[in-house]
């Protein structure tokens, strides 16, 4: 019956990255991936960022000092923190997904996802007060 | 529990047309109704069009695969009132195409799931003492895998790259390499030991929540780079 | 049938044992040391220096030290090569073709040598203006 064959997957997402970044209704290590992805770009991109930024260095302590001027703002330290965020998270999820993807523990990995992100959210909570506080 | 009066949202879609659209039919059910008999019920008394695909009613054959309010579930066995909800949304599995409205074709399903080379029956190790019934060679068992394509519809990763293996596949290739019974377990490992195979697994674990028939397809993909990191590392050190 | 295999053939997509697993396992094995170094990097930078690292001073101090130095530069080469990995594993998610890829693969390649040279070369200069 070759008129069945479907000429069209009007079911498939347009877009390849909605696929994973659509977490409606998905489980919570769906939303651990996409996250996980989310926070490791943006590290990407503030590596990249950093190794920029401590060129000023070169320039000399005016440089540096022009930069702590603005590293001390208020809306710098947010970004702190959204950053210490991303740290934490992409590195305490990152051992779970480490440890399960070479086969360890792999039943416990929601388990695992619990406690270890759990243990990164709690030093989330302490490093976001102590940027604000120190 | 009293009969309720539930809406059903239904996608709707036939060659041809540009995308799949939402009808709605209402339709009475009683705390034994599920989602395959109401579909039914719609099909029989208020739109004959609507095609949809089932056979055993008992979560066996695995035909019936659909998305209920947006998860995975064998319609056979998921009843509408214990859903909770006054309307019921019913789509087609995601990551194949679309034939007509809730049937979709499974054709790259096989196409992947074939090529493992997975004896669909065994040899039952359980019955081995039992005396064997006239007519029959020997007690056979099923493997788990009702093939209904669940997981490789919620697999975040098929449906970002359709040339994955996919779950299911990757679930079949474990079971011989776990169990070979004669069947080579090298070649098996080489091909899933691939871009498209268990490395593109993320890890989201959709197919463990979708899969209605015990196969824990991520457990299993785990257990293949478990044996794949092994023969990795055995390979750095030459032996 | 316009099948649900629209960019590689289904004999490309059963190609046979190639690099993914060595890369996915590089980037396993860098993430779990990134996170040691991180670890020491935060504790060194923010807990051992009264007050943090912050003078222009205290920073070339820092990084005149013979083991700090080693450990910067570990943490250049493994997080870049680590993050990078990863762009990549999301690039081949959206289904490229295998042109495409090469060419991705390149570019990142690229990248990723400019930025260690870049890096190294920063420490070093660094040093140097310490010394």
């Amino acid at each position: 019956m070759p008129d069945i064959q479907p000429t069209t997957d009007p079911a498939r997402p347009k877009s390849s990255l909605r696929a994973w970044f659509d977490v409606r209704g998905r489980s919570v290590s769906t939303l651990a991936f996409a996250l996980n992805r989310l926070t490791g770009l943006g590290l990407t991109a503030y590596l990249f960022l950093h190794l920029i930024v401590l060129s000023q260095l070169l320039r000399g302590p005016e440089g540096w000092n022009d930069f702590l001027r603005i590293a001390k703002s208020p809306l710098f330290l947010m970004l702190d923190v959204v950053l210490l965020f991303g740290v934490v998270y992409h590195m305490f999820n990152g051992i779970r997904v480490a440890l399960v993807g070479m086969g360890m523990a792999n039943r416990q990995q929601k388990g695992l996802l619990y406690g270890l992100v759990g243990t990164g959210l709690v030093l989330f909570v302490v490093g976001a007060v102590l940027i604000f506080t120190k | 529990m009293a009969e309720q009066m539930i809406e059903f949202k239904v996608s709707r879609y036939k060659q041809g047309q540009p995308g799949p659209t939402y009808q709605t039919f209402k339709m009475l059910c009683d705390e034994n109704t599920t989602v395959l008999v109401a579909l039914q019920d719609i099909r029989r008394d208020l739109d004959d069009s609507l095609t949809l695909r089932h056979s055993c009613h008992h979560a066996s054959c695995g035909t019936c695969g659909m998305r209920i309010n947006g998860k995975e579930e064998l319609s056979c066995v998921v009843k509408v009132l214990e859903l909770g909800t006054p309307v019921v949304t019913v789509e087609p599995m995601r990551n194949l195409p679309i034939i007509s409205d809730l049937v979709v074709n499974m054709e790259p399903f096989y196409d992947r799931f074939n090529s493992v080379g997975l004896p669909f029956i065994r040899g039952s190790e359980f019955l081995e003492d039992a005396e064997i019934a006239e007519g029959l060679e020997a007690y056979g068992r099923y493997e788990n895998c009702i093939e209904c394509n669940l997981c490789m519809s919620a697999c975040p990763i098929m449906g970002s790259d359709e040339t994955y293996l996919g779950p299911a596949t990757l679930a079949a290739a474990w079971r011989v390499v776990e169990e070979p019974r004669g069947l080579p377990v090298k070649p098996l490992l080489d091909w899933v030991d691939s871009e498209n195979g268990c490395w593109r697994c993320h890890v989201a674990y959709e197919c463990n929540v979708a899969c209605p028939s015990g196969v824990y397809p991520g457990d299993t993909i785990m257990s293949l780079r478990r044996q794949l990191t092994k023969r990795k590392f055995r390979g750095l050190f030459g032996k | 049938m316009n099948s649900a295999l629209p960019h590689r053939s289904l004999e490309q997509m059963a190609a046979r044992r190639d690099r993914s697993g060595s890369l996915w396992l590089i980037q396993a094995f860098s993430g779990l040391i990134l996170v040691i170094l991180l670890g020491l990097h935060m504790i060194a930078h923010h807990y051992v220096v009264e007050g943090g690292l912050r003078d222009y001073q205290q920073v070339l101090d820092y990084v005149n030290n013979p083991v700090v130095f080693i450990l910067q530069l570990s943490f250049l080469v493994l997080g870049v090569g680590h993050g990078l990995l990863g762009v990549r594993a999301i690039i081949t998610d959206m289904r490229p073709s295998a042109s495409t890829l090469r060419v991705v693969n390149w570019v990142l390649i690229v990248i990723g040598a400019v930025a260690i040279v870049y890096g190294f070369y920063l420490a070093l200069a660094l040093q140097r203006m310490a010394g």
